[in-house]
């Protein structure tokens, strides 16, 4: 342990510290004092190549960076001193010299290292006045992620990321001086599964993301942070919305979990989420009918006397895709002794890439057997499940159904099993085309996605990780406890939340001065 | 509300008071007759009065040289508008030079308080408040102005020009 003393402060570092960590730190919080940096980011190697996070140390001539200099016993750091700001506004100065500014149609405008630090040390007039330098702009660097060389600081986060974090070597900084550029090597494109954390990290908007370029400016976003649930790694997210829907999602440090990272599979979660993609009322259909639209509530208890007939020839479906609050209201809810855990590619679920990809791709199978064995369930055969079904033996089969379909690739193999069933109850909260085609007894009750509902999911390794609702997509969805509560009688109201979410496209008026002519509320002079 | 009432023995008399109207009246149409220059108002569908060149009428979104939208789609005057009532959906360009545009420019016009935020806003003068304010519509639809009304309506032939040009810009090397 080294003893220093920070802005009048005195702080115990391990040995071995940098000045920006001992200041950022632990949880990123700078508790002594903000330091300007670009280049610097924890989760990465330090390159000391931005030369902003100046800091003045008692005994020396000059000021030293903070990111590459080691604490020592009795080390005097200042960096509120007007020598060290002066520094930094030097240092802003040279970064913006052949900046574009062409915030206004820059995607990062808005959460900009540049803009912020700009506002925080610079506040200076430019003295430059020679031509900017011209590079290359909108660089297709590969499937996830656009470059733009004007913007770029070189900084080199992105080239260390690929280098020690992905380990794919895709990235490089290219000629010397002002010419250099980022770039991806001779045959290379950037496609790796962790791309997108280059944007992440870039503190400018040279690397801007596709999939998010120009759908909305940042200032116009919510965010709210959950767990994500594409795979049993279990990462931190954060989810950002407004009342036009989901556009990007990213990660939270976790030192447990994921560190600073997740992958660009994961980013997509919000698509499953977003109203195009999800079933919005309950739906019922009866052998030879047609599809009838029905409030959810209403379904769940119209359902109640279906699942007290079907007696001991009920049986459930479940997959690792709850909660475990929801899973307990279920089994608690609903007794039976048949419970079928559905398990996608079972062969790939040890599958690990060595940073946070795993081959199970449900956020909660390790929950869901744990809630099964204090219930002193032991999940049945799948060959017990189509005998059961062949026979009639199991009449009414309530699915709890993935909420990413996507992961599950024998859902049609499977789906057309479950048609078998007398009654098929198919809770999900996405649109299902499979099940849209069956043909028998068959409901369709909206859930709610993993964003809408708090609860608590155990990832892997078993680290139980609690999170909290973030917003409201479909207002009258339940979550599984609340239908399996309906279905098994309970006189319960579910009371539909309200969704700050409305429709994006605008319908035009549809009243014609025809209508209106007939409109009965037509002024007529001197009566009212 | 105070209520003053005139108690003089005069105004119990109504007769002065009509023939003093009349008396007014009657010189206003003499001067109006002899001198109808000097007359206070319009012959209004026929004759329009001209407001100062800085009136806040209904927008105009400029063009380019080439006639496409000047506007980047920055969504600056959607955030600074008070009224909340512009709607800008943003889109990728083919032209990397562009690379932002609006694919879609809506203001609803009824909601618009003609504050001119967004002039003041935009820092590509891509959208101007401009001198027309008479524009009536038969439903609600007619009043979501879109990018055809905004800047290729009749009115304008063929779009106002911007002042800025990006590549003389980029030509001073800015």
């Amino acid at each position: 342990m080294a003893k220093c003393t920070i802005n009048g402060k005195e702080v115990e570092v391990k040995d071995g510290t940098t000045i920006i960590q001992a200041m950022s730190g632990e949880k990123q919080d700078w508790q002594h004092g903000k330091v300007a940096h670009y280049c610097w980011h924890p989760g990465l190697s330090v390159a000391g190549v931005c030369r902003l996070c100046m800091v003045e140390i008692e005994g020396n001539p000059r000021v030293q960076i903070a990111c590459n200099t080691v604490v020592t016993e009795g080390m005097k750091i200042n960096n509120t001193s007007e020598k060290v700001k002066d520094a930094a506004k030097w240092g802003l100065d040279f970064h913006l010299i052949n900046h574009p500014l062409d915030c206004p149609i820059c995607d990062q405008a808005g959460e900009c290292g540049l803009q912020d630090q700009y506002m925080e040390f610079g506040k200076y007039t430019p003295e430059m006045s020679e031509k900017k330098v011209k590079k290359h702009k909108v660089v297709d660097l590969g499937p996830t992620v656009v470059l733009d060389s004007e913007r770029c600081i070189l900084c080199s986060r992105c080239v260390r990321f690929t280098e020690e974090v992905s380990k794919t070597n895709e990235l490089g900084i290219f000629n010397r001086g002002d010419h250099s550029e980022i770039g991806t090597h001779a045959g290379m494109e950037l496609n790796n599964k962790y791309s997108l954390n280059t944007v992440d990290i870039c503190p400018v908007g040279a690397l801007t993301s596709k999939d998010f370029r120009f759908k909305q400016r940042v200032w116009y976003l919510k965010d709210a942070e959950t767990v994500c649930n594409g795979c049993s790694t279990g990462c931190n997210v954060k989810v950002y919305f407004n009342k036009e829907g989901m556009f990007r999602v990213k990660p939270v440090f976790n030192k447990d979990v994921n560190s600073y990272w997740m992958c660009d599979d994961g980013r997509d979660i919000y698509k499953f989420v977003n109203k195009e993609s999800r079933l919005l009322k309950a739906k019922k259909k009866t052998t030879g009918g047609n599809w009838e639209e029905m409030f959810p509530g209403a379904a769940a208890k119209e359902l109640s006397s279906t699942v007290k007939a079907a007696g001991d020839g009920l049986a459930l479906v479940v997959t690792g895709q709850y909660t475990n609050e929801e899973y307990e209201a279920l089994f608690t809810n609903l007794k039976t002794k048949k419970v079928f855990h559905w398990v996608n590619s079972p062969e790939k679920h040890n599958d690990f890439d060595g940073l946070l990809i795993r081959g199970d791709k449900n956020p909660n199978t390790k929950g869901l057997q744990a809630v099964m064995q204090k219930h002193g369930i032991t999940p049945g055969n799948w060959a017990d499940l189509v005998a059961g079904l062949q026979s009639g033996n199991i009449k009414t089969l309530i699915v709890a159904a993935p909420e990413i379909a996507a992961v599950y690739p024998d859902i049609k193999h499977r789906v057309s099993e479950f048609e078998k069933a007398h009654n098929l109850v198919w809770l999900s909260s996405t649109k299902s085309v499979e099940v849209d085609l069956l043909t028998g007894n068959i409901w369709q009750i909206p859930m709610k996605s993993f964003v809408e509902k708090d609860g608590t999911f155990v990832n892997h390794g078993g680290l139980a990780q609690k999170f909290k609702k973030a917003t409201t997509v479909v207002s009258e969805a339940l979550n599984l406890g609340e239908a399996a509560l309906l279905m098994s009688g309970a006189q319960i109201m579910v009371k539909p939340e309200t969704s700050p979410f409305v429709e994006t496209a605008r319908p035009a008026d549809r009243v014609t001065l025809e209508n209106r002519k007939k409109n009965e509320f037509v002024f007529k002079r001197g009566t009212l | 509300m105070s209520i003053v009432q005139n108690k003089k023995e005069l105004s119990n008399w109504y007769l002065p008071g009509i023939l003093g109207g009349l008396f007014i009246t009657g010189k206003h149409l003499i001067t109006n007759l002899l001198n109808p220059k000097k007359m206070p108002t319009l012959n209004y569908p026929e004759e329009k009065f001209e407001y100062s060149p800085r009136f806040k009428g209904n927008h105009v979104l400029t063009v380019k040289k080439d006639g496409s939208l000047r506007c980047t789609a920055c969504m600056l005057c959607a955030t600074n508008c008070p009224a909340e009532c512009i709607t800008i959906k943003a889109s990728e360009h083919d032209d990397p030079t562009v690379e932002k545009f609006p694919i879609s420019y809506e203001i609803d016009i009824l909601r618009c308080v003609f504050c001119g935020f967004c002039e003041e806003a935009c820092p590509v003068d891509a959208i101007r408040m401009g001198p027309e304010w008479q524009t009536p519509g038969v439903n609600g639809s007619e009043f979501h102005y879109g990018i055809d009304r905004l800047a290729y309506r009749p009115a304008l032939k063929g779009g106002i020009q911007s002042v800025l040009d990006d590549e003389e810009r980029h030509k001073a090397g800015i």
